[in-house]
């Protein structure tokens, strides 16, 4: 995505920026799974791409063809779906998650659309006797403003391991 | 102290001590008896396409360059400087002329040989302080290559590639060649998990019996339909040479002469993509498909490497679609494994098939795959309990689908199209092969 305007952290939409995404987060920590999928657009993408160690002068550090996550509205409501069965053992006994939202800055996109771009350390921790596990990433989205609010239309998020030091990825970042 | 002559035979009967989970005295014997003379998968050609193209891979803590030359020669070359030992490559991929080391600026070119180094004549007085000539980065010990797959084998005496994968090459195939164009990887997605590495293998070389109910959510959600037990126990487990996998029976074909047609359709492969398949395996592989009604499924080649084979539905309007995944169990320590996955298509197959098999990929296996995520509970948990001192008083039975003398409670298929044996139903009979395997490789002298 090419970038906007930065918008003053005063400024009202990226105030509504921002609370969209507390908001978000404390809807996936609370495991409100289908209320999280009422803040997607229809037309949702939600990419993760594997990012891999290069040398400086390779001009990419993640691989264009490869992802964790590529998913549409039918991958992400599987997903859900999933966790909503008896039979999700990697999520039952359920992991204790924090998303820390921070770093957030809004850009005026197309129409009343924004891009907001902000920085994610999750905390996932399993049973009492596993060391826990953190996820950094930066995340890109397009939020775009709809007769009910905000709703994410796009999100890339940019892990900032190249081999991730957790056991899966059943969890939404 | 560990009783290794004991732990293998006791391994050789089905009953495998619990501990060998989590085991550092174990782990320390697999390190130098089984990793040290075993063929090991690194990459696939498919990954280094173009001349200077490489990846940095290992075996255990061996890093390995793996490099196509100017000449488009894949060579496999340690990692690390002649001269003070500095990881010579520390990225994992991309395409270069040269290795040039950060600490001395030694070179080396993408073969291995070494180029230059500064200051040749006032340092070394020239050739005859340090003879450059002829030096390389040393090369692995053993090398082979299978439909574009590079094994490397730390033994220089190990035996020919070909001869090690005898009858599992038939199977491999399935996977690797459906065109002559061959396969093309991506990824892998990596990740580690608190698992030891022997629990994903045997997993997959055999274990069917787990699907209906460590997997019972994507039959809920109507992501895949097979798993169930119904359907699952009428796959057939074959064991071949140096691998073991599982099938799944398909449906009845309407007519013969269309079966292998009907079949390939029936998971999801596309009309343009059949005759190419066809053409591209044996009458005997064939009949698997259509004679026998197996397809490959699961499977592993021992030691680490396994493969995958699933038809998901992947959209609202029930578009059933394959995917082939490559994966690695990269043993870290007894109780800690990387994995490395790798999403695996044909390269001739049409791009919108290529798009869908992907996104089938993603839905299932990998670091965020639905059957994968909950495979992977399973196994560190395991290793977990492995690591106690109860765990030294328990042996876990895997004796499923033998009797108390050790005969098959049901004689093996008698019309099965593929080498090797296979039995149909329930059964431990590929985790058994594969341990089998593991104890002859733990019975031989360390090098």
């Amino acid at each position: 995505m090419t970038a906007g305007l930065l918008l003053p952290y005063g400024d009202p939409a990226h105030l509504a920026a921002h609370q969209f995404l507390v908001e978000e987060a404390a809807l996936l920590d609370a495991a409100d799974f289908a209320g999280w999928l009422g803040l997607l657009c229809e037309d949702i993408r939600y990419v993760m791409p594997v990012r891999v160690t290069t040398a400086r002068g390779a001009g990419f550090d993640s691989l264009a063809d490869m992802g964790h996550f590529d998913e549409d509205m039918y991958a992400l409501r599987k997903r859900v779906q999933r966790l909503a069965t008896d039979h999700a053992w990697t999520e039952d006994p359920p992991s204790r998650t924090r998303h820390f939202v921070t770093n957030v800055r809004t850009f005026r996109g197309e129409g009343d659309d924004l891009r907001a771009e902000s920085a994610l350390l999750l905390f996932r921790s399993r049973g009492d006797t596993r060391e826990p596990s953190l996820i950094s990433a930066g995340r890109t989205d397009l939020l775009r403003a709809t007769a009910d609010g905000l709703r994410l239309a796009r999100r890339e998020i940019t892990v900032d391991e190249s081999v991730l030091r957790t056991q899966n990825l059943a969890v939404f970042l | 102290m560990l009783d290794l002559a004991s732990v293998v035979s006791q391994v050789r009967r089905g009953m495998i001590p619990a501990h060998v989970y989590a085991d550092p005295e174990i782990f320390a014997a697999e390190r130098d008896r089984l990793f040290a003379r075993s063929w090991v998968f690194l990459a696939h050609e498919s990954e280094i396409p173009d001349p200077g193209d490489y990846v940095v891979r290992r075996v255990l803590a061996d890093s390995f360059i793996v490099a196509r030359d100017e000449a488009g020669v894949v060579r496999v070359m340690f990692n690390m400087c002649l001269h003070r030992g500095m990881q010579v490559c520390r990225a994992e991929l991309g395409n270069a002329s040269h290795f040039r080391c950060p600490y001395h600026a030694w070179t080396y070119r993408n073969d291995g040989r070494l180029a230059g180094l500064p200051f040749h004549e006032e340092a070394y007085g020239g050739e005859d302080g340090f003879a450059r000539a002829g030096q390389s980065l040393l090369p692995a010990p053993s090398m082979g290559t299978h439909n574009g797959l590079i094994f490397i084998s730390l033994d220089p005496d190990a035996p020919a590639l070909a001869d090690y994968l005898g009858d599992f090459a038939f199977y491999l195939d399935f996977y690797t060649r459906q065109s002559p164009a061959g396969v093309e990887l991506r990824g892998p997605q990596r990740w580690r998990i608190k698992a030891n590495w022997k629990i994903g293998a045997e997993n997959f070389a055999g274990d069917s019996y787990h699907t209906p109910h460590t997997h019972a959510s994507v039959v809920d959600i109507g992501l895949f339909r097979e798993p169930k037990a119904s359907k699952r126990k009428e796959g057939a487990l074959y064991q071949a040479g140096p691998g073991a996998g599982t099938t799944y029976k398909l449906p009845p074909a309407g007519n013969e002469h269309s079966a292998f047609t009907d079949q390939l359709r029936y998971v999801g492969y596309p009309d343009a993509m059949i005759p190419v398949m066809a053409a591209a395996w044996s009458g005997r592989q064939r009949a698997l498909v259509a004679d026998s009604r197996f397809m490959p499924s699961a499977a592993t080649l021992f030691p680490n490497l396994s493969f995958v084979h699933n038809w998901p539905q992947i959209d609202a309007d029930g578009t059933v679609a394959p995917f082939i995944s490559l994966r690695l169990w990269q043993p870290v320590s007894e109780r800690e494994t990387e994995v490395l996955s790798w999403f695996a298509v044909d390269a001739a197959a049409p791009e919108d098939f290529k798009r869908r098999s992907y996104t089938a990929y993603l839905m299932c296996f990998g670091s965020s795959g639905m059957f994968e995520q909950d495979d992977v509970e399973n196994w560190v948990s395991i290793t977990d309990m492995a690591a106690g001192s109860m765990a030294r008083r328990l042996t876990l039975n895997s004796r499923m689908g033998l009797t108390s003398e050790g005969k098959p409670v049901k004689p093996p298929l008698a019309t099965f199209a593929g080498p090797g044996v296979a039995y149909q139903g329930f059964g431990e009979y590929g985790q058994r092969h594969w341990f089998g395997l593991w104890g002859d490789c733990l019975s031989r002298e360390a090098r």
